[in-house]
C-alpha cells in the first residue's frame, strides 16, 4: 500500500468513525431546568441545600440514561441556578431571565416574599389573551407560605401543607400529652412565612384542639437579642412554647430561654427548622424540640437521595427533598407529555410541562406517595422528629 | 429580550427613587425618609387600582399628591433639624411608616378572593399591567416615559432660578438667608417635591411587582436612594441615572453570575467608585467636557 492509499485508507475510517459517532452525539439533548433562590443573607442555607438536591438528582438521573424525549431521542438534564437574594424584585429579574433561556421551568424561590409577586407576574388563567403575565412554568421547592400557588395556573409547589401537619401534631399532643394544657408563642414576625404559620396555623389549631393560649412574643428574622421575648415566655410559664421562626433565630430564642432558665414541657419548632443548620447551631438547646416535616431519611429512596446530595456539599431536609423530588417528577412529566427540548419548541415544551404538570393527581416522593391538589398544591406525606443527641430522630408517624 | 426590558423597569423605578432624593440632597440636607413616601405611593395608588378600579395614571398621581403631602407636612418639623440629626428623624419616619403599614389590614370581598392590604402578609394581586395586556415592553416605555417627564423638569428646575435657590440653599444657608431667601420653604418645597416622586415611584413599583409588603421599604432602600445620587454626582439629573446603571445594571445584575462573591464586590467597587471619583460618576467638570463637545459637534 502506498502512502497516499494509507492516508486515504485512514481518512475514510476516520471520517466513518466520526459519522457513526455523530448521530448518539445528536440525539442526546440538553434539558435545560433553572432552581433559584437565597443564595446570600440569613436564609442562604436554603438555597445552597437546593441547589445541591436539584444537581444531585440530575445527576441520577442523567446516570441513569437520562430523559426520553417525545422523538425518542435522549436528554440530559442540566441544572442552573441563580441567586434571588430573597427579594422580590430581583427574584422576578431573575425569573424573567430564565424565562429568556431555553430553560423549561423554574424550580424556586425559597423565600415566599419573593413566591407571592413572582406568581403574580405570570398569567393567571392559561389561555387567556387578555392577560400578558408571563407564560413560565414555575415549581417552587421552598416557599412554603399556604395558598400561594392559586395566584397563578403556571404555579405549583411541592410544599408540605402546614395547616395539616400541625393539625395532626396538636390532635396527637392533646392525646398522648394529656398534661400539657397551655401554649405560648414566639413568631419571627417579618418573615412571611414564619408569621403566616403561627398566626394563620399553629395558634388556630392549637385554640381548636383546646390549648390555652398565653400569649405571644415577636421578634424579626435579624434579631440577634431575645432577653424580652424570654421573659414573656417565663412570665407566661406555657406547658408548650411553640416556635414559628427559621434557625438563625430559633436558636437565639431557644439559648436565651435556657440562659433565663424557662424549661417548658415541650418546644414545638417551625417546619423551616428541621434542618441541620438548626442543630449546628444549638444542638444542645434544641434538644426534644418536636417539629413536623415532610422529610427525614426514613426510606431507601430518602437515605440514598440524602447521600448523593451529600455529595455535591448540601443537606437534606423537608426543603431541598422537596427540590430533589421535583426534578423526578419533571422528568416524568417531559416523558409523558412528549416534551422535544429543542431549541424551536422551547414555548410549546413548557407549555407541555405546565399541563403535565396541572393533570398530576399523585406524585412518588421520598418518604411516600404525595396527593396534588387543583391548584397545583401537594398534600406531602409527613413525620414528626424531635432532636436527639444532635440528630433529627423520628418521633412519630402518623400514617402508621 | 424580556428579561432586559424587565431591567429596564426596574432601573426605571430606581431612577425616581434617587432622583427624590437629588432634589432633598440639592438643599444640602440628608434625607432617610424617601422609603417611607415611597412606601405611601405604592399602597396608595395599589388600593386605588385594585380597590376602587382607578385608572393607572390617576391613580399614580394621586399616589404621588399624597406622598408629596405628606412629605410636606414631615418636612416643617423634621427640617428644624440638620446633618445627623435630620438622618436620624428620618429614619424615624420611614420606620413609622414601615411599622404603619406591617399593621395596616383593609381587606375587601372580590368573589371569593379578599384582596388589599394585609398587614404583614402584605398585599397581592395588584395585577394592573397584566390585567390590561400590558406586555413588558409597554410597561417599560410607560416607565421610562414617566422618568423622561421628572427629569425633564428636574433639568429644567436646575436651569431656572429655582434650581440656583435650591443650590444657594444646599452651599452656604447663612449666606443664602442673608440674600433673602426663606430656608424653611425651599427646604419643605424641596423635601415635597422629592416626597412626590417617591410617592410616584412607589405607584410604579407596587404595579410592576404585583405585591407590596412592608418589607419593600426599609432603611436599605432608603440608603439606596441617596446612594443614587451621591454615586452618580449632583451636577446634573444624569448622574443619578449613571449611578442606577451601575448599581443595578452592573453590580446587582452582571455581577450575578459571582453567587456569593457578588455580595462582597458589591461594597468593595461602590467605595472604589467614590475614591476614583469622589464628586460622582458624572461630576461638574465631566459634565462641562460633555456639554463642551456636544457644543462642538454642532459648530
Amino acid at each position: 500500500m502506498t502512502i497516499p492509499r494509507l492516508l486515504a485508507a485512514s481518512a475514510f475510517v476516520t471520517t466513518m468513525a466520526i459519522s457513526s459517532a455523530m448521530p448518539a452525539a445528536a440525539q442526546e439533548r440538553e434539558i435545560r431546568l433553572s432552581g433559584f433562590g437565597a443564595m446570600s443573607g440569613v436564609v442562604r442555607s436554603f438555597g445552597i441545600n437546593s441547589k445541591a438536591a436539584l444537581e444531585a438528582a440530575a445527576d441520577e438521573i442523567n446516570k441513569s440514561g437520562g430523559v426520553k424525549l417525545g422523538d425518542g431521542t435522549k436528554g440530559k438534564i442540566v441544572i442552573d441556578y441563580f441567586d434571588d437574594r430573597c427579594n422580590a424584585e430581583e427574584g422576578i429579574s431573575v425569573t424573567r431571565r430564565i424565562a429568556s433561556t431555553s430553560s423549561l421551568v423554574g424550580i424556586g424561590p425559597t423565600c415566599s416574599n419573593v413566591a407571592e409577586p413572582l406568581f403574580g407576574v405570570l398569567q393567571k388563567k392559561v389561555g387567556d389573551a387578555g392577560d400578558s403575565g408571563l407564560q413560565f412554568p414555575i415549581f417552587t421547592d421552598v416557599a412554603i407560605k399556604g395558598g400561594l400557588a392559586k395566584i397563578s395556573e403556571w404555579a405549583f409547589r411541592n410544599v408540605p401543607d402546614e395547616g395539616a401537619m400541625y393539625a395532626a401534631l396538636f390532635q396527637w399532643l392533646k392525646k398522648t400529652r394529656p398534661e400539657l394544657k397551655t401554649i405560648f408563642g414566639g413568631v419571627e414576625e417579618d418573615f412571611a412565612h414564619s408569621r403566616a404559620t403561627w398566626y394563620a396555623v399553629m395558634k388556630e389549631v392549637a385554640a381548636k384542639e383546646g390549648f390555652e393560649i398565653k400569649g405571644e412574643a415577636k421578634w424579626l428574622l435579624a434579631d440577634t437579642n431575645f432577653t424580652n421575648q424570654a421573659r414573656e415566655a417565663r412570665r407566661a410559664a406555657a406547658d408548650i412554647v411553640a416556635i414559628s421562626a427559621h434557625p438563625f433565630t430559633t436558636c437565639g430564642m431557644l439559648k436565651e430561654l435556657g440562659r433565663q432558665g424557662v424549661k417548658p414541657k415541650l418546644v414545638i419548632g417551625l417546619t423551616s427548622s428541621s434542618s441541620l443548620e438548626t442543630l449546628q447551631g444549638c444542638a444542645a438547646e434544641a434538644e426534644a424540640i418536636i417539629i413536623p416535616t415532610s422529610f427525614a431519611p426514613v426510606t431507601p429512596e430518602a437515605r440514598a437521595a440524602a447521600d448523593r446530595a451529600a455529595k455535591f456539599n448540601g443537606s437534606l431536609d423537608l426543603h431541598s427533598g422537596a427540590a430533589y423530588e421535583i426534578v423526578a417528577i419533571l422528568k416524568d412529566v417531559i416523558e409523558g407529555e412528549g416534551v422535544l427540548a429543542k431549541s424551536d419548541t422551547v414555548q410549546a415544551d413548557r407549555a407541555k410541562i405546565r399541563n403535565g404538570l396541572s393533570k398530576l393527581t399523585e406524585t412518588k416522593g421520598l418518604i411516600g406517595i404525595s396527593k396534588r391538589t387543583e391548584e397545583g398544591e401537594a398534600v406531602k406525606p409527613f413525620l414528626f422528629v424531635h432532636a436527639k443527641g444532635g440528630k433529627w430522630e423520628v418521633l412519630h408517624n402518623p400514617t402508621k | 429580550m424580556d428579561f432586559y426590558l424587565g431591567l429596564l423597569q426596574i432601573m426605571g423605578v430606581h431612577t425616581l427613587l434617587g432622583l427624590s432624593a437629588y432634589v432633598v440632597l440639592q438643599t444640602g440636607q440628608v434625607s432617610l425618609a424617601q422609603a417611607g413616601f415611597m412606601a405611601i405611593g405604592a399602597y396608595i395608588a395599589a388600593m386605588l387600582t385594585v380597590l376602587s378600579g382607578w385608572p393607572l395614571i390617576a391613580a399614580l398621581i394621586a399616589g404621588a399628591l399624597v406622598a408629596g403631602l405628606t412629605a410636606c407636612l414631615v418636612g416643617f418639623p423634621a427640617l428644624r433639624v440638620h446633618g445627623l440629626m435630620l438622618v436620624v428623624a428620618t429614619i424615624a419616619f420611614t420606620e413609622i411608616v414601615r411599622l404603619f403599614f406591617f399593621n395596616f389590614d383593609y381587606q375587601i370581598a372580590r368573589g371569593s378572593l379578599r384582596v388589599g392590604p394585609l398587614g404583614g402578609e402584605g398585599f397581592r394581586q395588584i395585577r394592573y399591567f397584566p390585567e390590561n395586556g400590558w406586555t413588558t415592553l409597554h410597561v417599560a416605555i410607560f416607565i421610562w416615559t414617566v422618568v423622561a417627564l421628572v427629569m425633564a423638569a428636574l433639568w429644567w428646575m436646575d436651569r431656572s432660578r429655582a434650581g440656583a435657590v435650591l443650590r444657594a440653599v444646599g452651599e452656604d444657608e447663612i449666606a443664602a438667608q442673608s440674600c433673602g431667601i426663606n430656608l424653611t420653604a425651599v427646604k419643605v418645597s424641596a423635601m415635597t417635591a422629592g416626597g412626590a416622586i417617591a410617592g410616584l415611584a412607589g405607584g410604579l413599583y407596587a404595579h410592576y411587582t404585583t405585591h407590596i409588603e412592608q418589607s419593600n421599604f426599609t432603611i436599605l432602600l432608603a440608603t439606596f436612594a441617596i446612594a443614587y445620587p451621591i454615586l452618580g454626582g449632583l451636577s446634573s439629573v444624569f448622574g443619578t441615572v449613571a449611578a442606577v446603571i451601575f448599581i443595578q445594571g452592573f453590580l446587582v445584575e452582571g455581577l450575578r453570575f459571582l453567587g456569593d462573591w457578588r455580595n462582597l464586590l458589591f461594597g468593595a467597587l461602590i467605595v472604589l467608585v467614590m475614591n476614583i471619583r469622589p464628586s460622582g460618576l458624572l461630576d461638574a467638570r465631566t459634565m462641562a467636557t460633555l456639554r463642551r463637545l456636544f457644543s462642538r459637534k454642532e459648530h
